[in-house]
C-alpha cells in the first residue's frame, strides 16, 4: 500500500508550522484568502508574497514540493491569462491583428490572476502538507461548530470526511486488485489504444463502485455495531491544544488582511 | 443469557432463510456455531446484535426485549467482530480505531489511551498504532479488529470467523485469551468458527444447515459423528481422529483432543516415572 496515499498530502517535519493548531491554520487560511482577492496592485501582491515565503521556507518543506502541487494547475492558469489577454481592451495597445488586441492592461490582469492563483495554491499546499488529515479534521469539526446553530451537524460532516479518508485507499486497493485480475486473464494494458483504455476504465468503474455501495452498507453496519449513534455524546481520543504561537499566528494575517482590504 | 424464539427472517427477494428459529444460549456459556458455507451462521449473529432484524419472532437479551430502543445499549454491551476485518475499521490509523468503541461509550481520554497501551502490548500490536488499517495484512487486521473489542471488556462476545485468518501462533495466543475471559469473567462467547480447536475449547456446538438448526450438542459428540462433522467441512485433531479410530477398532482409550492426554491414556508408565 502506497503510504502517500494512506496519509494524504501530509509531509512529515518537525516546523512551527507543523506545530501550529489545525485551527489556526484554518483561520489563517479563510484570512489569506480575502487578502489575496482584496489585494490589487502589485505591491500588494507583492507584499503577500514575501510574507507566503517566509512562512513556505520556514515550513520545513523544500520548495520543490509546493512547485509540484501547483502543476496540476498549471492549464487553468494559462487560461486564466488568455482570457485576459484576448478580452480586455483597456490601456495601451501593444498588438492587433484583425479583430484581436493585446492591451497593457489586459496582460497586467492576466499576470495578477495568475499570481493571485498561485498564492492559493501555495498557501493550501501549506496546510494540507503540514497537518495530518486526523488533525484537519479535527479543526474542521471546531471551525464548523457554528454551523450547529443553523441546524448543520459538524459531527456528521467530520464523520464523512473521517469514512472518506478511510476508505480512499481501499477503494484503489480494490481498483489495483481488479485490473490485476484482468491482467492475468490475459487483459495487457500496455498495448491498447486509447479508446480501449477509456472502455476497461469504463468496466473497471463498475465493479469499484458497486464494491463501494455495499461497503458503505456494512460500514453503517461496523459503526453501529461498535456502538456508534448519529449525534450522540461521545468522548474523543484526539484533542487540540491552543497556544500563543496560534494566537500570535492568527494575529499576523488579521494585520495582513485588514492592510489589503484598507489600501 | 441470549434467547431467541420463533425467528422467522429472510433476505429481501430471496426465499426464507429462517423459519421457527429458536436457541437459548445461557449466560457464561461458549458456543460454536458451524455449518457449511451460505447456511446462515454470519445471519444468526447479526440478529443477535440487532444489525438485522426478524421478520417476526423475538430475541432477549439478559431479559431485555431487542428493539429499537434497547439495541443500543444491548450493543455496549456486546462485542461484535465481522468475518472480513476489512468491514470493521472506521478510523484513519490503527490507534484510532481502537479507540472508536471507547469514544461512543464516553470513556475519559486519560483512560483510553492507557487501555490502548495495555491492549496493544498484550496483544503485541504497538508498533502498528500509527499505521493506517488498510495497509496491515489479513491476519493483522485481525489482531487489530480484537483488540478494538477486547479493550471494551464486554459481557458478550461474538466472533464471526474472528480468527481465520491468524496464523498458528496468534490463534492460540487468542484462545487462550478467550479461555481466560470465558473462566474468570464469565463472558458468554458466540463463536461463528470452522477451527477444530476452537469448538473443542467451547461448551457447545450447535450445527446449521439451510437456516435450520441440525444439531445441538457437545463439541466432542459433533466429531464423534463422522458424518455430520464432514457435512460441515470439519476436521478433527489428529489425537482425537485417532482416539476416535481406536474406539472403533475395539480399544477404547476415551476420546482425546489433546497430544499430552492422549499420550498418557496410551502408555501411563510413560508419565508414571515423570
Ligand atoms: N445481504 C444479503 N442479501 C441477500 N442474501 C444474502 C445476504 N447475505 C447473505 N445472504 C444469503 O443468505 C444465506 C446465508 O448467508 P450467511 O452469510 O448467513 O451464511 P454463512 O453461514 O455465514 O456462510 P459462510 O460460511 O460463507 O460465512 C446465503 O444463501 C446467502 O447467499
Ligand atoms: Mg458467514
Amino acid at each position: 500500500m502506497d503510504e502517500r496515499m494512506v496519509m494524504g498530502r501530509y509531509v512529515a517535519a518537525q516546523s512551527w508550522v507543523h506545530q501550529l493548531d489545525p485551527r489556526a491554520k484554518l483561520t489563517a487560511m479563510v484570512l489569506f484568502l480575502i487578502a489575496v482577492i482584496c489585494a490589487d496592485y502589485s505591491l500588494e501582491l507583492a507584499v503577500i508574497t514575501a510574507f507566503s515565503l517566509v512562512i513556505l521556507m520556514t515550513s520545513g518543506i523544500p520548495l520543490r514540493r509546493y512547485g509540484r502541487a501547483s502543476k496540476p494547475l498549471w492549464p487553468l492558469m494559462a487560461f486564466m491569462f488568455l482570457f485576459y489577454v484576448l478580452f480586455e481592451h483597456n490601456g495601451d495597445v501593444w498588438l492587433s491583428i484583425g479583430s484581436f488586441t493585446v492591451t497593457s492592461e489586459g496582460v497586467l490582469l492576466g499576470l495578477y490572476a495568475v499570481w493571485r492563483m498561485l498564492l492559493l495554491v501555495c498557501f493550501t499546499s501549506i496546510l494540507t502538507f503540514t497537518t495530518t488529515p486526523i488533525e484537519l479534521n479535527l479543526g474542521l469539526e471546531a471551525v464548523l461548530k457554528p454551523l450547529k446553530l443553523i441546524g448543520v451537524s459538524p459531527q456528521q460532516w467530520t464523520m464523512m470526511i473521517t469514512i472518506a479518508l478511510r476508505f480512499i485507499p481501499t477503494i484503489f486497493e480494490e481498483a489495483n486488485k481488479i485490473l490485476k485480475a484482468q491482467a492475468s486473464r490475459g487483459a495487457d494494458y500496455e498495448d491498447l489504444k486509447l479508446k480501449e483504455k477509456g472502455k476497461l476504465v469504463v468496466t473497471l468503474l463498475v465493479p469499484v463502485t458497486v464494491g463501494a455501495f455495499r461497503r458503505a452498507e456494512e460500514l453503517v453496519m461496523a459503526m453501529e455495531s461498535r456502538g456508534y449513534v448519529l449525534d450522540a455524546k461521545r468522548t474523543s481520543l484526539r484533542y487540540l491544544t491552543w497556544q500563543g504561537t496560534d494566537t500570535l499566528f492568527i494575529l499576523l494575517f488579521i494585520v495582513l488582511t485588514a492592510g489589503m482590504i484598507i489600501l | 443469557m441470549i434467547r431467541l424464539e420463533n425467528i422467522h427472517f429472510q433476505y429481501p427477494k430471496r426465499e426464507a432463510l429462517f423459519s421457527d428459529l429458536k436457541l437459548h444460549v445461557p449466560r457464561g456459556q461458549w458456543v460454536s456455531i458451524v455449518g457449511p458455507n451460505g447456511s446462515g451462521k454470519s445471519t444468526l449473529v447479526k440478529l443477535v446484535n440487532g444489525l438485522l432484524s426478524p421478520d417476526s419472532g423475538t430475541i432477549h437479551i439478559d431479559g431485555t426485549l431487542l428493539d429499537g430502543e434497547s439495541v443500543s445499549d444491548i450493543r455496549r454491551r456486546t462485542g461484535y467482530l465481522f468475518q472480513n476485518p476489512d468491514n470493521q475499521f472506521i478510523a484513519t490509523t490503527v490507534r484510532d480505531d481502537i479507540a472508536f468503541g471507547m469514544e461512543n461509550r464516553c470513556v475519559p481520554r486519560a483512560d483510553m489511551k492507557q487501555r490502548i497501551d495495555a491492549i496493544a502490548e498484550q496483544l503485541g500490536i504497538s508498533e502498528w498504532l500509527n499505521r493506517h488499517p488498510a495497509s496491515l495484512s489479513g491476519g493483522q487486521k485481525q489482531r487489530v479488529a480484537i483488540a478494538g473489542l477486547l479493550v471494551l471488556n464486554p459481557e458478550i462476545m461474538i466472533w464471526d470467523e474472528a480468527t481465520s485468518m491468524l496464523d498458528e501462533r496468534s490463534k492460540q495466543d487468542m484462545l487462550l485469551r478467550l479461555r481466560h475471559l470465558h473462566k474468570n469473567q464469565g463472558l458468554t462467547i458466540l463463536s461463528v468458527t470452522h477451527d477444530a480447536e476452537e469448538i473443542l475449547a467451547s461448551d457447545r456446538a450447535v450445527v446449521i444447515r439451510n437456516g435450520v438448526i441440525a444439531a445441538d450438542m457437545s463439541p466432542i459428540q459433533l466429531f464423534e459423528d463422522r458424518n455430520l462433522a464432514w457435512e460441515c467441512r470439519l476436521q478433527p485433531p489428529f489425537s482425537l481422529a485417532l482416539s476416535l479410530e481406536l474406539r472403533e477398532k475395539g480399544m477404547d482409550i476415551g476420546l482425546h483432543h489433546h497430544e499430552e492426554e492422549l499420550m498418557r491414556a496410551l502408555w501411563p508408565s510413560l508419565h508414571v516415572n515423570k
